[in-house]
């Protein structure tokens, strides 16, 4: 009982925490689409239909009620936002699909793409850190400390585009476009993973780096133990907490780093469906997506401070959450 | 200056001079017209006439960079413009009233951050329509979030100095202590960090004209560029890469001066 408690005390405002964000993120994109100037109905079928669209004012309403874009500001805040809490997000302007279809139909490419890259970056990132770590020469070590900075510098559609010109049109080995089979994924990641992995890389080695001076090390390396050991059992577990942190942040980076990579590959997916709302103007959908990545990065940072509790015992004496020793010790 | 020995941020030094001659006077470096299309000289490889080649209506591309410069740097400096100055406002404010204002203040940007900077951007765009400006507006407030957190921390810092306190003692106004101790003491850091932001910046700007939501065509904006050349990348890859190239080069060089700036050494 004592045990459930400690949990509930401890979750509960993580999770009014979460709640707050998306309520907030949701609030955030409503005064940008409403009180920029323009109305964004007409904004919407003016991108539908060309810049000279005449619509007469009695379609004009029946199309604000079925677009949910009628009533007081008030009445569309509250109106939306409880359809949103029922997974009701309401019906693309440009294309008339409900949104939460839309968002279905694209979500796993990009959740693909998304996870092959996280994969791929932190493992070249952890890779090239072990690498300077152990390189023998001083001027080894710095020319690969210097490959991440490069890497946060390279436009994604550059890095994109020239994979493309190498891998699918010089050397035919993978496809340049589409999502149909799993070789269509691997450029879009390893563009994808560019960037987060130097994102990756800027804090999980400086954590790496800091841990190297410290006693314990000094201690370890003075009794003789391997560097390979050093940097699995004392290098690797002290970045561990830092790094979980990053990849919180990195989530939000691939949500929106999806748009450019997904144009370029012409692969199906969030951030296309976003640049083409975007182009079209179709804020049901603009909104639909902004509460999706909202939730999903409050999500992810609920599970980061989660894992906290687990890795770093100090958290978990300071922040009250229920330590797995102690579980284990009322069975 | 001892940055001036270092041969990187030399390098650094010139291309970016060079790009701001390219954005204040183009017609200094340009070759050809960026507009002027010469039906016989369409898709021509990189050469002693055309430097970076030719697009598919036969102008010269290199010129079209150099053109293309002022578009994409202005936006871009604009965007940190309004990023530094709305954020440090705000973090100023929040970190010098304190207390529930700050605390309300603060929940508001952490919720800007937590909303990636290119969907904020592109929600910016979608309101206010396309172009350089609102694209600057739209990236300028996906920073704002980061700085004004960075400006709260200064200001939180020198709030407590006793020079601060020496000056409340000696009965100077609220105001003015915000503006002539605080703001010159919380400045430095805040610069360097937008320095360093200007490199993001250009890469956020030129993303999404990439994506075709800068100024409409023939404006040759460099990310509108490497899209325009993204038709002819199995036959001439150049076309895209060429001038990807420039933006890497120019926010390479931007932020290897930045991190000189901030000291990060």
């Amino acid at each position: 009982m004592t045990q459930v408690k400690a949990w509930a005390g401890y979750l509960l405002p993580k999770l009014g925490q979460f709640l707050f964000v998306v309520v907030a993120t949701y609030t955030l994109v409503f005064v940008l689409v409403h009180f920029l100037p323009g109305d964004p109905l007409i904004a919407a079928l003016a991108a539908k239909g060309g810049a000279s669209t005449v619509i007469d004012p009695a379609e004009l309403d029946a199309l604000r009620v079925q677009y949910g874009l009628d009533g007081s500001l008030w009445q569309q805040y509250f109106g939306h936002l409880i359809a949103a809490a029922q997974g009701d997000l309401g019906v693309s302007i440009s294309t008339g699909v409900p949104v939460t279809e839309m968002i279905a139909r694209a979500f796993p490419f990009s959740v693909q793409i998304a996870s092959l890259a996280l994969l791929f970056g932190v493992t070249s990132a952890v890779l090239i850190t072990f690498l300077a770590y152990a390189a023998p020469w001083p001027w080894l070590r710095q020319l690969l400390l210097q490959i991440p900075p490069f890497g946060i510098a390279v436009p994604a559609f550059l890095s994109g585009l020239l994979l493309i010109s190498v891998f699918a049109f010089s050397l035919g080995w993978l496809p340049s476009a589409g999502a149909r089979s799993f070789d269509a994924a691997i450029l879009p990641a390893i563009t994808l993973a560019l960037p987060v992995g130097a994102l990756f890389f800027q804090v999980f080695s400086s954590a790496v780096l800091e841990a190297q001076n410290s006693p314990y090390v000094f201690t370890a390396v003075a009794k003789g133990v391997p560097p390979r050991r050093i940097f699995t059992k004392h290098l690797l577990r002290n970045a561990m907490l830092p790094s979980i942190t990053i990849l919180g942040l990195l989530i939000g980076y691939l949500a929106g780093g999806t748009a450019v990579v997904e144009t370029v590959f012409s692969r199906d997916g969030i951030g296309r469906m976003t640049v083409n709302a975007v182009l079209a103007r179709d804020i049901n959908v603009i909104q639909g997506v902004v509460l999706l990545v909202g939730a999903i990065y409050a999500l992810v940072n609920l599970l980061v401070d989660v894992a906290y509790g687990f890795i770093d015992p100090r958290t978990r004496i300071g922040g009250g959450i229920p330590s797995r020793a102690r579980l284990g010790a009322k069975k | 200056m001892t940055n001036l020995r270092k041969p990187g941020f030399v390098l650094g030094l010139i291309i970016i001079a060079l790009a701001i001659v390219a954005s204040l006077a183009p017609q200094l470096l340009a070759t050809h017209d960026p507009f002027e299309s010469v039906a016989t000289d369409r898709l021509l490889p990189p050469s002693a006439q055309y430097l970076f080649g030719t697009d598919n209506l036969g102008r010269d591309l290199y010129s079209r960079v150099i053109y293309g410069a002022a578009l994409s740097l202005l936006s871009a400096s604009l965007a940190v413009v309004v990023g530094v100055v709305v954020g440090a406002v705000v973090g100023l404010i929040s970190g010098f009233v304190g207390g529930r204002t700050d605390f309300i203040i603060m929940r508001f940007v952490d919720v800007l951050i937590a909303v990636p900077g290119v969907l904020l951007a592109l929600i910016v765009v979608a309101s206010l329509g396309f172009g350089p400006v609102s694209l600057a507006l739209g990236v300028g407030l996906g920073a704002a979030g980061s700085f004004a957190r960075v400006m709260r921390s200064q200001v939180l810092r020198i709030r407590s100095e006793e020079y601060v306190e020496a000056a409340r003692t000696l009965g100077v106004r609220s105001p003015a202590i915000l503006v002539q101790h605080v703001l010159p003491n919380a400045a430095r850091p805040v610069i360097a960090m937008a320095a360093l932001e200007l490199g993001t910046a250009i890469l956020s700007v030129s993303a999404l004209t990439f994506l075709g939501f800068g100024a409409p065509p023939p404006a040759p904006e460099w990310g509108a560029l490497v899209s325009a050349g993204r038709d002819y990348v199995a036959t001439n890859p150049g076309l895209s890469i060429i001038p990807g190239a420039v933006i890497l080069v120019v926010v390479l060089a931007v932020n290897r001066v930045a991190r000189s700036i901030g000291g990060d050494e």
